[in-house]
């Protein structure tokens, strides 16, 4: 039994300690937004938040993250309550297919919590694990450099809403 | 970019679009004979594209599928348009199958050949208008006022001051038959057409809550993957499977005609499982060719006499008025779709139906291949159309359909089939090889007086038939299948050219005398339409030599061409476009710019690429690009889908590259079959030169010039002209 947290929720599953935690989330926990693309920590439409920073979790087994916190695109903003990321992406028309947006967007997260002002070449080095196969990469870039300059100005909060710490009690 | 804002009702409203009718109550009956859509309590559906329901609610049922280029959105603004309702207000479901959603001009219901804007931006206006005034006659009989006195605003019909909900009249309506040949909005009307919006789509797809069909989970559903001949078309020599058969999880093993399905109870385990597999596999005769094989094949046919020929005008006439004359060979390599989104499908069959959840490029197919598979008949399967993760082609071929239908049945089970990254680049399809050949001759003036074209490789055509017959006609035996497929093999074998192979090659410039050759020769490796299809490759080698041939009569890239375009406005409109928007370009020492022009999908794009050279490595910084594919419905979607295609081009221009090695794909992931990434993605510059002609393509042209041009950049940098893709630096 490997219990983490999920969203800001305690869960536990007995999945195979070798699962990948992609599989855990899609299939156990039933949040698809966190997609497969290459199975192998190449694409990045796997990216979940792990203690708060991004990783490709296609290859990383359930173990990895007892006791940890977990964040995924579902945990990051909902259609009623955006993160400003969110609200970007859909004010510039960044998704074309959609299929890589979640891993985008939970990149574009971590590298603004990280570093709130980046310039260019550090946006390109954090975001250039995640392959968008329908090409939305200048609006990606446009997006997140938008959300970065109304962070500068106060306008938006950029820290990620995360999930707590571990509550007391749980196995690391 | 400008971009209007949702209200949060909008928000909402937009979520829903997830297809398959899983929102509202309706049924769509597969049965041609009947209705597409039947209206729920109190509803009206005058047509299979519209229904208003009780609570003014309007649905709309595209009929052509979303891959990420925009086509819900586009034909809903359409609608929209007519209905004189919010594009935001409709909600938009990717309809069944039947016979009224198929293409217009193609033969079965599918998407694709960048023409959904194109063969429904009349059609579907039309029955939007005679909705909309369907519906102010009644409210005019309603009301007992003239229909002249009646304005529609917003979903609402005014009369005398006060709006009246579109659904207040829905019971008289039924009662009235559908006009025909309402007048349609004139141009300065239009309130949505035209203008940049926000899709629909993107609340969904940039909240994790669009649903594809990898995420579709439906109870007692089990996990599926397929163990496939490494070589395509061989056959289980012998099998093993007694490592896999103790496995946690899995609960059977088949055999289906790809090769040997593992079912599990997750994904995961079936994984773990199909790996365990130990089979043997009679290889068909594609095992005996590798790369360096096929490409010495296309040349000795090259060199032979072979080929059908097609001539205007006369090549020794066009040579003996030319006072220079080249000839360049070219090669384009096989290369694979990678959407982004492996194909699935989930299928459940029970009680005499059965139901598939998938998204494709050709639901009737689909729809074909699990009645073809299941022995059960059309009327009794349910297609739930997805959102797809990218298609480019490779969501018109259904394998995966026909493999989950026969997991399904041999099995009881409710089946997901997924395919992986692996299976995605080494038992797929793939776009065309090719050598291709032109020998031009120009005059003192700078005119191409001969054009003469030849191109070497496979056919696309009967492997495009394959994919769609048994689909198309699920009851035909396959022994009647498989002989049509030979005859049309044999059609292209010396009597047609595919146009598929060689559409653009001898297109766009002047040429008074120019000639076709073509020489199939097919080894057996599947093929697919890719992304822009045979302009994907002509296009490099019609506008590179086009850059020589400036270069040999002394003229700068634009005025050569130009010369060339007097009989092609459009194409010459676009050039001219690009070569005045270059002037606003500071370009930085070291920078080098290349333009390309060519006109497909009855578009007209021109390029130009900016281009450094770092090291060996090819460095595109950025690209401006005009198109005019006529009237622009939303030109931030038309923006979306050039700059798409250029980064699809890209990676194919500097990366693209399937090789063969004993009949088998040597790429296996994104490791060794590399993509374009946002640190080597250019800006792009869309210039979008509105005319009044219909709309055309936008999916697809944006990508066939994006090659060129960066060669013809590369050439400026370093004096190197480049034949062969991907481009190289020697
Ligand atoms: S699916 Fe994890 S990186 Fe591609
Ligand atoms: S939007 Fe399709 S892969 Fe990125």
């Amino acid at each position: 039994m490997i219990e983490f947290i999920l969203n800001g929720k305690v869960v536990q599953t007995d999945d195979e300690p070798d699962t990948p935690l992609l599989w855990v989330v899609r299939d156990t926990f039933k949040l698809t937004g966190s997609k497969f693309g290459c199975g192998i920590a190449k694409c990045g439409a796997c990216t979940m938040h792990i203690d708060g920073s991004a990783q490709q979790t296609c290859v990383l087994p359930i173990t990895a993250v007892a006791g940890k916190t977990v964040t995924t695109i579902e945990g990051l903003g909902t259609p009623d309550n955006l993160h400003p990321l969110q609200q970007a992406w859909v004010e510039q028309g960044v998704p074309q297919c959609g299929y890589c947006q979640s891993g985008q967007i939970m990149s574009a997260a971590s590298l603004l919590t990280d570093n709130p002002n980046p310039n260019e070449a550090q946006l390109e080095a954090a975001m250039e694990r995640n392959i968008c196969r329908c090409g939305c990469y200048p609006r990606i870039k446009q997006a997140i450099l938008s959300v970065a300059e109304q962070g500068q100005s106060g306008a938006v909060q950029l820290a990620t809403p995360v999930a707590a710490k571990a509550p007391e009690g749980i196995q690391s | 970019m400008s971009a209007i804002k949702l209200s949060r009702r909008g928000f909402l409203k937009a979520t829903g679009l997830i297809g398959g009718g899983l929102l509202i109550g309706y049924v769509a009956t597969p049965d041609g004979n009947s209705p597409a859509v039947i209206p729920g309590d109190g509803a009206m559906a005058p047509n299979a594209f519209i229904q208003l329901t009780q609570d003014n609610q309007i649905i709309f049922y595209s009929p052509r599928d979303e891959m990420g280029q925009g086509i819900s959105m586009g034909l809903a603004t359409l609608v929209a348009e007519e209905l004189d309702v919010p594009v935001d207000k409709i909600q938009v479901e990717f309809a069944s199958v039947h016979d009224d959603y198929r293409h217009p001009e193609y033969w079965v219901q599918g998407t694709g050949g960048s023409s959904s804007m194109r063969v429904h931006y009349l059609p579907l206006r039309q029955v939007a208008a005679d909705t909309r005034a369907l519906l102010l006659t009644a409210a005019a009989m309603d009301l007992g006022v003239a229909a002249e006195s009646l304005s529609t605003e917003d979903g609402y019909i005014l009369s005398n001051g006060t709006g009246h909900r579109y659904s207040d009249f829905i019971a008289t309506a039924q009662t009235l038959e559908l006009p025909s040949e309402t007048p349609l909005k004139a141009k300065a009307d239009f309130k949505y057409i035209g203008k940049d919006m926000t899709r629909i789509d993107a609340l969904a797809k940039s909240t994790g809550t669009a649903i594809f069909g990898m995420d579709i989970a439906v109870p007692d559903m089990y996990y599926a993957m397929v163990s496939r001949s490494p070589v395509a078309g061989g056959t289980v020599n012998n099998l093993d499977d007694s490592a896999a058969r103790a496995m946690s999880g899995v609960t059977d093993i088949v055999r289906i005609d790809s090769g040997v399905a593992v079912v599990a109870t997750s994904f995961w385990k079936a994984k773990k499982a199909v790996a365990a597999l130990n089979i043997i596999w009679d290889q068909p005769d594609l095992a005996n060719f590798s790369n360096g094989d096929i490409r010495a094949d296309y040349q000795s046919a090259l060199e032979s006499d072979r080929g059908t020929t097609e001539t205007e005008g006369s090549i020794t006439e066009g040579l003996s008025k030319a006072s220079m004359q080249v000839r360049r060979d070219y090669w384009t390599p096989y290369l694979a779709h990678t959407p982004m989104e492996p194909v699935n499908a989930v299928v459940k069959i029970s009680d005499g139906k059965a139901e598939l959840w998938a998204g494709t490029q050709s639901p009737g197919v689909a729809r074909g291949l699990v009645a073809r598979h299941s022995g059960l008949s059309v009327d009794n399967i349910t297609v739930n159309s997805l959102f797809s993760g990218g298609g480019f082609g490779r969501r018109a071929q259904l394998s995966h359909i026909a493999e989950a239908t026969q997991v399904a049945v041999a099995t009881n089970k409710t089946i997901k089939l997924v395919w992986t990254r692996e299976n995605d680049l080494q038992n797929g399809w793939f776009r065309q090889a090719s050598i291709m050949q032109l020998h031009a001759g120009i005059d003192a003036e700078g005119k191409v007086t001969a054009w003469d074209a030849t191109r070497v490789g496979g056919d696309l055509a009967p492997d495009t038939l394959a994919g769609v017959l048994p689909g198309e006609l699920p009851r035909t035996p396959k022994l009647l299948n498989d002989l049509m497929l030979s005859a049309t093999e044999n059609l292209y074998d010396g009597w047609l050219i595919d146009s598929g192979g060689v559409e653009g090659l001898v297109s766009d410039y002047d040429f008074p005398n120019k000639q076709l050759r073509h020489i199939s020769v097919n080894h057996g490796l599947p093929l697919a339409a890719w992304r822009s299809v045979g302009h994907s490759f002509t296009a490099f080698a019609k506008e590179t030599l086009m850059d020589e041939l400036a270069e040999m009569a002394g003229l700068n890239s634009f005025e050569f061409r130009r010369r060339n375009l007097q009989n092609n406005p459009r194409l010459l409109g676009v050039l001219e476009a690009v070569e005045q928007g270059l002037k606003q370009w500071d370009i930085p020492a070291g920078h080098h710019i290349g333009i390309s022009t060519h006109g497909s999908f009855q578009s007209f794009v021109a390029q130009a690429a900016e281009v450094s050279i770092q090291g060996s490595k090819i460095r595109v910084h950025r690209v401006l690009c005009a198109i005019d594919c006529g009237a622009v419905i939303n030109p931030d979607i038309v923006r979306a889908q050039i700059e798409g295609g250029i980064m699809y081009g890209l990676t194919a221009a500097l990366y693209g590259d399937i090789e063969i090695e004993n009949g088998a794909v040597k790429q296996s992931n994104f490791h060794d079959y590399k993509i374009l990434r946002i640190n080597e993605a250019p800006a792009v510059d869309v210039l979008i030169v509105e005319t009044e002609q219909a709309p055309s393509g936008v999916g697809e042209p944006g990508l066939p010039p994006i090659a060129p041009a960066v060669a013809n950049a590369v050439y400026q940098a370093t004096g190197q002209r480049l034949y062969s893709m991907p481009l190289t630096l020697a």
